[in-house]
């Protein structure tokens, strides 16, 4: 079977500072693949140039599900194949819950408004919200609001999930809740990028784990490899350094 | 802050019509030194030589007065609609213009006896088939603000069905549009037209008008200065002085019987009482009499802000998004538009594009004019308003819809411009304020707005009180929509905390 998504050579730089530095990555379908690794090592800079959020170097190559990643017409169907989840839920505020999860099945896939509402319906009912549909973002907690992201990414209907440090800007009682959210989607197979300094969540969820560190992948395997037979000396310092905390 | 400028600007109003308030002034000033004001460049009776001296029959006249009373004398430019004001004041002691002297107006300032007996007249461009005011049915005239010529048009409008009065402050632009074909026909004095039209060929003089008005000095009501001069006035009539004026500035000596050369009573020295403060600010006889014009005026004035808020905000809109997403060169155009006429005066761009255009053949009329000059600012400032709107959305709106696959324009229109909206709500109606408020530059170009139509009304009057209806008006309309953005402002900066 095929790469869903596969990163060949890719390198990201900002003026001198090189992000990402040829990156090579393919996640197969249905494959849960937890990054972590240091703030400022290019594990989200990694997942934002999967749906070219970021531009990346000409020397490289992402293609998503047989389409190379760049801007022009074919980016529409990337970003409709890819959903995205962000740090800080990025909802519209100025919409109820029920018209942020249904506004882009609309107007991309242009579904009419009654099938819409009832697949978003669906949805939110999945996350555990379908009692807080009229309400708008700002009358939720952060927890609740996150949810609504996840059901509002998952209303296109992607093959691939991007989690951008889904609960980082959470406070601790509610990231549980959206970690259970999240873990329901994996066990039901559908195919994800978790960026998360959660270890523990990382170990129980993912198929496989990737240690980053100064824009390169640095040690990748299965949760037992990277947790518990570390090999490299970085990922080790790591891991110490943030298990302890 | 809105408040703040909104006093100032009620003050600076009562400044302007402080000048009715201020005979204390005239004390300060050398009692020797007579002061004369006069509406430079009313041919032939005051005007500039080629080597910028005054001349003119009634320049000639006044010094003559002023040599007999022994004093020295000072003659100011003044606009013909500011005099009625500045005698009132005791800026000036006389006035001349070729001031015809009028029932209403003696109720407010005095007269010395008349010294000419003219009529208004209908000048026409040479190369029309216009005879006399018959032709002028669904023709647009040209009149002086607030003259006697004004008076006769209005009162006569309906009866030669007249399209539209156009009301010019003095000879030159209205001459200059009569040129340009955008008035069919000029209303005024017949002296001075037949004087101004003497070397212009393309314009000629075609009927006589009878309104049997008389000009002459103005003085503030009840002045003695008024008496003296219409002593002096009988002595250089029986000196036979004033008709020898008569004859050098119109070649021919005026018949016995005219004003020229008889010598008649001051008019209306009826026992008069100065005119108390309501009088003379709040008279309600006048105000009663000239509110019908004045809302004539404010529904011009509304029309015209309307009509350029929400064109400029359209074109501002559109403005804002090419100089933040369009191709490197649209983005350039744009900021340079934006830049350009944020800078240039708006009475400048206004008064460019109506007189300066139909030398390029582009002739529009005043509204058309004012809408084009305040939509083309209004838009620049509408577009640095939408800009900063759009630019204080948060990175994360313009990510989430991109990961969704939102088009740009689905993006702008569902996700960005609704909450930018709400931002820039308060700054928008603060600029709509100003649009209302700048239509006022508007009676440059002879719009009938509610300034321009408040000066006439004051003119014909003799007297402030349209003025101050007008001021109370501005008020009525736009404190309201001072009082929303102050409470925009406050709702947001509470729900932004």
């Amino acid at each position: 079977m095929g790469s869903l998504i596969r990163l060949e050579n890719v390198s990201k730089h900002y003026g001198k500072f090189m992000a990402l530095q040829r990156v090579n990555l393919e996640v197969a379908e249905g494959e849960v693949v937890s990054v972590i690794g240091p703030s400022g090592s290019g594990k989200s800079t990694l997942i934002r140039c999967i749906n070219l959020l970021e531009q990346y170097d000409d020397s490289g190559k992402i293609t998503v599900n047989g389409t190379v990643v760049r801007k022009g017409a074919d980016l529409k169907n990337v970003r409709a194949n890819v959903g995205m989840v962000f740090q800080n839920f990025n909802l519209f505020p100025h919409m109820t819950i029920l018209e942020n999860v249904k506004l882009a099945p609309m107007r991309v896939d242009e579904i009419s408004t009654e099938v819409a509402t009832k697949r978003a319906l669906t949805l939110l009912d999945n996350v555990g919200i379908s009692d807080q549909a009229d309400k708008y973002p700002g009358q939720l907690s952060g927890g609740q609001q996150q949810r609504v992201a996840i059901a509002r990414a998952l209303a296109m209907e992607p093959k691939i999930l991007l989690f951008d440090e889904p609960t980082s800007a959470l406070d601790p009682e509610m990231v549980g809740e959206v970690l259970n959210v999240i873990r329901k989607l994996a066990d039901e197979g559908v195919t994800m990028i978790v960026v998360t300094h959660e270890m523990a969540f990382a170990r129980q969820v993912s198929d496989r784990v990737i240690f980053m560190d100064a824009g390169q992948i640095v040690e990748s395997g299965t949760p037992t490899d990277i947790f518990d037979a570390t090999r490299e000396p970085r990922t080790l310092a790591f891991l110490k350094n943030v298990l302890e905390h | 802050m809105y408040f703040q400028k909104l006093i100032l600007k009620f003050v600076l109003i009562l400044m302007s019509l402080a000048t009715y308030l201020a005979p204390i002034s005239a004390a300060s000033r050398d009692e020797n030194v007579l002061i004369a004001g006069a509406n430079i460049g009313n041919v032939p009776w005051e005007f500039q030589d080629t080597a910028g001296e005054l001349i003119g029959f009634e320049i000639d006249l006044v010094n003559e007065v002023a040599k007999r009373l022994n004093r020295e004398i000072e003659i100011i430019n003044i606009p013909f609609n500011g005099l009625f004001s500045a005698v009132q004041s005791s800026r000036i002691d006389i006035a001349i213009s070729s001031i015809t002297i009028t029932e209403q107006r003696l109720t407010s300032v005095s007269f010395a006896q008349p010294y000419y007996d003219s009529d208004q007249s209908l000048t026409i461009r040479s190369d029309s088939n216009i005879t006399s005011v018959n032709d002028l049915q669904d023709e647009v005239v040209a009149v002086d603000t607030g003259s006697t010529g004004d008076i006769w048009a209005s009162e006569n409008q309906q009866q030669y069905g007249f399209k539209e009065i156009r009301r010019y402050e003095g000879i030159a632009p209205a001459a200059l549009d009569l040129q340009i074909g955008r008035v069919a026909g000029y209303i005024s004095d017949i002296p001075a037209m037949q004087y101004y039209t003497k070397d212009k060929p393309e314009l000629k003089v075609v009927e006589r008008i009878r309104t049997g008005g008389s000009y002459s000095m103005m003085f503030r009501k009840d002045d003695e200065l008024a008496l003296s001069v219409n002593e002096i006035i009988t002595t250089l009539k029986q000196e036979g002085l004033v008709n020898e004026l008569h004859n050098k500035w119109f070649g021919v000596l005026a018949e016995e019987s005219t004003s020229t050369a008889k010598v008649t009573a001051m008019p209306g020295v009826k026992a008069g009482l100065l005119l108390n403060f309501m009088d003379t600010f709040l008279n309600k006889a006048v105000f009663v009499e000239t509110l019908p014009m004045l809302l004539l005026g404010l529904t011009t004035t509304l029309k015209l802000g309307l009509a350029s808020i929400v064109i400029g905000l359209f074109f501002g809109l559109l403005l804002a998004l090419n100089r933040l997403y369009a191709p490197a060169i649209a983005r350039v155009i744009a900021k340079v538009y934006i830049d350009v006429f944020r800078s240039i005066p708006l009475l400048v761009l206004l008064i460019v594009i109506f007189y300066a255009l139909p030398f390029v053949g582009i002739s529009l009329s005043p509204f058309t004019a004012a809408a084009t000059a305040l939509i083309i600012v209004s838009s620049a400032y509408t577009a640095e308003i939408f800009r900063s709107g759009i630019e204080a959305i948060p990175k994360g709106q313009f990510e989430a819809s991109q990961a969704l696959g939102l088009s740009f324009a689905h993006m702008m229109k569902d996700v960005i411009l609704p909450q930018a909206t709400r931002i820039v709500i308060p700054p928008l109606t603060n600029n709509s304020i100003n649009v209302i408020k700048d239509t006022a530059l508007a009676s440059v170009v002879a719009m009938p707005d509610l300034l321009k139509q408040a000066t006439q009304a004051q003119a014909i009057a003799a007297n402030p009180t349209p003025l101050i209806a007008a001021a109370g008006i501005y008020l009525l309309v736009l404190l309201p929509m001072v009082l929303a953005v102050s409470h925009l402002e406050k709702k947001y900066s509470k729900r932004n905390q």
